[in-house]
């Protein structure tokens, strides 16, 4: 028996999810892809948070500008200027900011929905879960790039148009796991109990189920940011952004639409291009190391 | 030193049976087994500690000891089934060749051919998507080099053996039932004719009636074979009745040996004894409304019993016939329910009326597949009926929700299987919390917790507020529930199967606390079985139920020793402590 010394239950339920948390922590720093990924990431998004003390916004405008257009790299530019003359690595690291913002906040949309409606999908029987899963399988079917640009097109234009639409046209796939995993939790014996005991709907899931689920979401989350990061570079590129901020899809769309891709000036085509390569590469690490964690099944395979 | 047991005049009367030069078919010699505690761990734990051992050709031998006593590990040695992490000294003969030391190709020789294994758990030990045909094919083909027509015959023989039509051998494992799954496994092990055979549990997860059906086949090759038998089993009714010799394993080491009879019904070691009278008589008086070490000393083992009437025998059972006056609280009446599976109607519960007293007991006794579990579930309102109605305390089964929130606090469950009956991330104090917080019951939760955890002989409780599932035995967790259960104060509880998953000493242990519940808080309850020696240990009525009716049913003396219906007669007939003194 550990548990030998009395002692209040709050202290005991805090002094295991740290050792949880210590186990989860050991498990994952063996992975060591998962590691580089993650030490990648957590540069890039302090790098991002640093970025006003670093490069005043100020050094961006097109008035104040002393660069020729489109120099090559050089000692004052690291990565030359663009087609108006701006410093490459300024606006990489502020396009930054966007393009890891709307990442985090389109998956955090979309974790909640797909956390909420899975759940609710597994969770009731009969005709509710029926409608559900059917909105889920509509979801599921429609191109989720082509709802978003139907969505960005009649929504006002902005960072948050964009954030909406990507959160809410990928949650089907995640909202599919977390009914799978609510209806496997579901089958167990202690729910029947907490039946028993006078359990209703919202005890149970809040209770039992959404304890069990959240690991899987942790981890499918991390996965979903690399590909919103994604999405909103597409829609960036598109045009279907905000043209006054500045992201990686819209740098790319800039270097397109002054033919610099064209005329070789590949310093302004690469960087954001690799920005978003190797971003997306660190998610799609941490999560799969994530979810060999929660997941041991996965684990020496 | 080995132990050769010395030919007993009941013994099998097989031809092949000792002379006594010959060397024992399977013995095990200063065998000691040790697991590391984890891998790459130096700790180590050890399973089995020096232990001498020899069947004699043609003998039967029964292992038993309750889970983690190192019978499984012990029997798995003689065939060097033992996962790498395993280190075994000592010598383990078969037939007089030490297994330990044989070369990878004899080994694979041996294996099948000359000993065999009847798996625990026939349910998951078989491939779901090959037929059973095939599966019983498999050895034989990995160990002679024949054609295809006389493996077929072999198979149809095979299954005749195990009185199996040849036509299921083309049978999936899900469309066979658990009798006839162990049947195949049973098959599957004399495929390739072996001397010994090991059977490890291979009833556990069996009703009465088939756990019978099995043992009668398991005797009947035995002395037509006169194969070497070892059975692995916690039940020692059930070694008593294949065995001529049992020996009883605790923390690696023999406590007991001898034979069976004795064993069973004159037990030295106090061990044997606990595990003896788990399974009491029925019709011993000894062991009626008494359970666990109160009851040991006096098991009468295989006399036949005087019937107890209403003040023979022992105050508690004057005071079981005191209760059973008790006003009915629960009142069932014309109960159906209906299952639509596949289109077809399947009736689980068929007009089903019944009532039981506040604060009695009444065991609802049947064969899986009675519809005893869907009647329960039907009490508790956690199924609809299809018509009939459940009165309690002379009120209709509320159907809201609120109302039957407030059914909740009056009945509450205790479920089968403990360990699947808890979230394995909520403490004790969470779990047992649980109910008091559904229903924000008022005054101090900590407290409440307390009680409760004393009620149910968690004490002292703060020892175990903060242990989470896994760190808990058995029998510790069957008392968590139950506190869950106390700590909404119900005056009625309803137990399913609450003992069939837990070992024979706790078994006894967790029936004196629903006796004790029952005494000190006038509990009553439902409690669900396909035991019948369960109900002679604690219940005041018995109800027997068959294929979703209710064939019987009356105070627990009438009924099991002057069984009226048929069906409680075959029920009878199959006890394993009767079919041992056959």
């Amino acid at each position: 028996m550990s548990a030998a010394a009395p002692a209040r239950p709050g202290s005991a339920v805090a002094a295991r999810r740290r050792a949880q948390l210590q186990g989860v922590t050991r498990e994952f720093a063996g992975n060591r892809s998962g590691l580089v990924g993650l030490v990648l990431l957590v540069l890039v998004v302090a790098a991002a948070l640093l970025t006003p003390l670093l490069i005043p916004f100020q050094t961006l405008d097109v008035t104040r500008l002393t660069a020729g257009q489109n120099e090559p790299p050089s000692g004052s530019h690291w990565l030359g200027t663009d087609p108006a003359g701006r410093d490459v690595v300024a606006l990489l690291l502020w396009g930054s900011r966007i393009s890891l913002l709307v990442g985090f906040a389109a998956t955090a949309v979309s974790m909640v929905i797909g956390t909420v409606v899975g759940m609710a999908a597994g969770h009731f029987t009969g005709w509710a879960q029926a409608v559900i899963m059917r909105v889920i399988d509509f979801f599921l079917v429609i191109p989720g790039l082509v709802l978003a640009i139907v969505l960005s097109s009649v929504l006002s234009r902005g960072v948050w148009t964009i954030i909406i639409a990507i959160g809410v046209t990928s949650w089907a796939a995640t909202a599919r796991i977390v009914r799978s995993q609510t209806l496997s939790i579901e089958a167990r014996d202690y729910i029947e109990r907490a039946r028993a005991l006078g359990a209703g709907d919202g005890h149970i899931l809040g209770r039992h189920v959404l304890p069990a689920v959240l690991p899987l979401v942790l981890a499918n989350t991390t996965l979903t940011v690399g590909s919103a990061v994604i999405a909103e570079s597409t829609l960036s590129f598109l045009g279907l952004g905000d043209p006054s901020t500045i992201s990686w899809g819209s740098m790319l769309k800039t270097a397109l639409d002054t033919g610099a891709a064209t005329a070789g000036f590949w310093w302004f085509v690469l960087p954001p291009g690799l920005a978003i390569v190797v971003v997306v590469l660190c998610f799609t690490l941490v999560g799969r190391a994530l979810e060999a964690v929660v997941n041991p099944t996965l684990r020496s395979r | 030193m080995p132990v050769l047991p010395e030919p007993t005049p009941s013994a099998v009367p097989t031809p092949s049976a000792v002379p006594t030069a010959e060397p024992p078919a399977l013995a095990w010699r200063g065998v000691r087994i040790s697991y590391a505690a984890r891998a790459g761990d130096a700790e180590r734990v050890v399973a089995v500690d020096g232990v001498d051992l020899a069947v004699p050709r043609g003998g039967t031998l029964g292992l038993a000891g309750e889970s983690g006593c190192g019978k499984s590990t012990l029997a798995m040695s003689a065939l060097r089934l033992l996962p790498r992490s395993a280190v075994v000294a000592g010598t383990v003969e078969l037939d007089g060749e030490d297994v330990l030391t044989m070369r990878w190709g004899r080994l694979r020789a041996v294996r099948w051919t000359e000993a065999s294994i009847v798996f625990q758990g026939a349910m998951h030990s078989l491939n779901p998507v090959r037929p059973v045909g095939q599966q019983i094919a498999e050895a034989l083909e990995l160990h002679r080099e024949g054609s295809a027509g006389p493996t077929e015959a072999r198979v149809r023989e095979l299954l005749a053996l195990v009185d199996l039509p040849a036509a299921r051998a083309s049978a999936y494992p899900h469309e066979l039932s658990g009798g006839q799954k162990q049947r195949v496994m049973i098959a599957m092990a004399l495929a390739c004719d072996p001397d010994v055979v090991i059977a490890d549990e291979p009833t556990t997860a069996l009703d009465v009636v088939v756990q019978a059906q099995v043992l009668d086949l398991l005797t009947g090759l035995v002395r037509e074979r006169g194969l070497t038998l070892v059975m692995i089993s916690h039940d020692l009714a059930v070694l008593a009745a294949v065995c001529e010799r049992i020996v009883v394993m605790r923390h690696g080491r023999i406590v007991e040996e001898g034979p069976a009879r004795q064993v069973v019904s004159d037990p030295q070691h106090e061990h044997t004894r606990e595990l003896a009278a788990a399974f009491p008589v029925i019709g011993d008086p000894a062991s009626r409304l008494r359970v666990g070490r109160g009851s040991t000393g006096a098991v009468g083992g295989s006399h036949p019993v005087d019937p107890v009437g209403p003040g023979a025998g022992t105050g508690a059972g004057s005071a079981g016939e005191g209760a059973a006056a008790g006003a009915a609280v629960l009142e069932v009446r014309d109960l159906v329910v209906d299952f639509r599976s596949r289109g077809s109607r399947v009736r689980a519960v068929d007009s089903v009326s019944m009532s039981c007293g506040a604060g009695e007991i009444v065991a609802l006794v049947g064969q899986s597949g009675s519809g005893k579990t869907t009647l329960a579930r039907t009490i508790l309102g956690l199924q609809a009926p299809t018509s009939g109605e459940v009165r309690f305390g002379g009120e209709l089964l509320p159907r809201s929700r609120a109302g039957l929130k407030r059914y909740r606090r009056q009945v509450q469950f205790v479920l089968q299987d403990p360990s699947a009956s808890l979230n394995p991330k909520h403490s004790v104090h969470e779990a047992v919390a649980e109910g008091i917080r559904i229903h924000r019951l008022p005054g101090d939760e900590g407290e409440r917790v307390a009680r409760a955890l004393t009620q149910a002989e968690l004490t002292p409780p703060e020892r175990y507020l903060r242990a989470l599932p896994q760190e808990l035995s058995g029998g510790q967790r069957q008392r968590v529930v139950i506190a869950g259960a106390l700590a909404l104060e119900p005056t009625y509880l309803v137990a399913d199967e609450p003992v069939a998953s837990l070992d024979a000493s706790v078994r006894g242990e967790i029936l004196a606390l629903l006796l004790r519940l029952k005494r000190d808080l006038g509990l009553g309850a439902l409690v669900i079985t396909h035991d019948l020696g369960l109900a002679w240990n604690i219940a005041d009525r018995v109800l027997v139920m068959h294929r979703g009716v209710i064939v019987e049913s009356g105070p627990v003396e009438q009924v099991l020793l002057d069984p009226q219906h048929e069906y409680t007669r075959s029920l009878l007939a199959v006890v394993p402590s009767e079919l041992s003194r056959r």
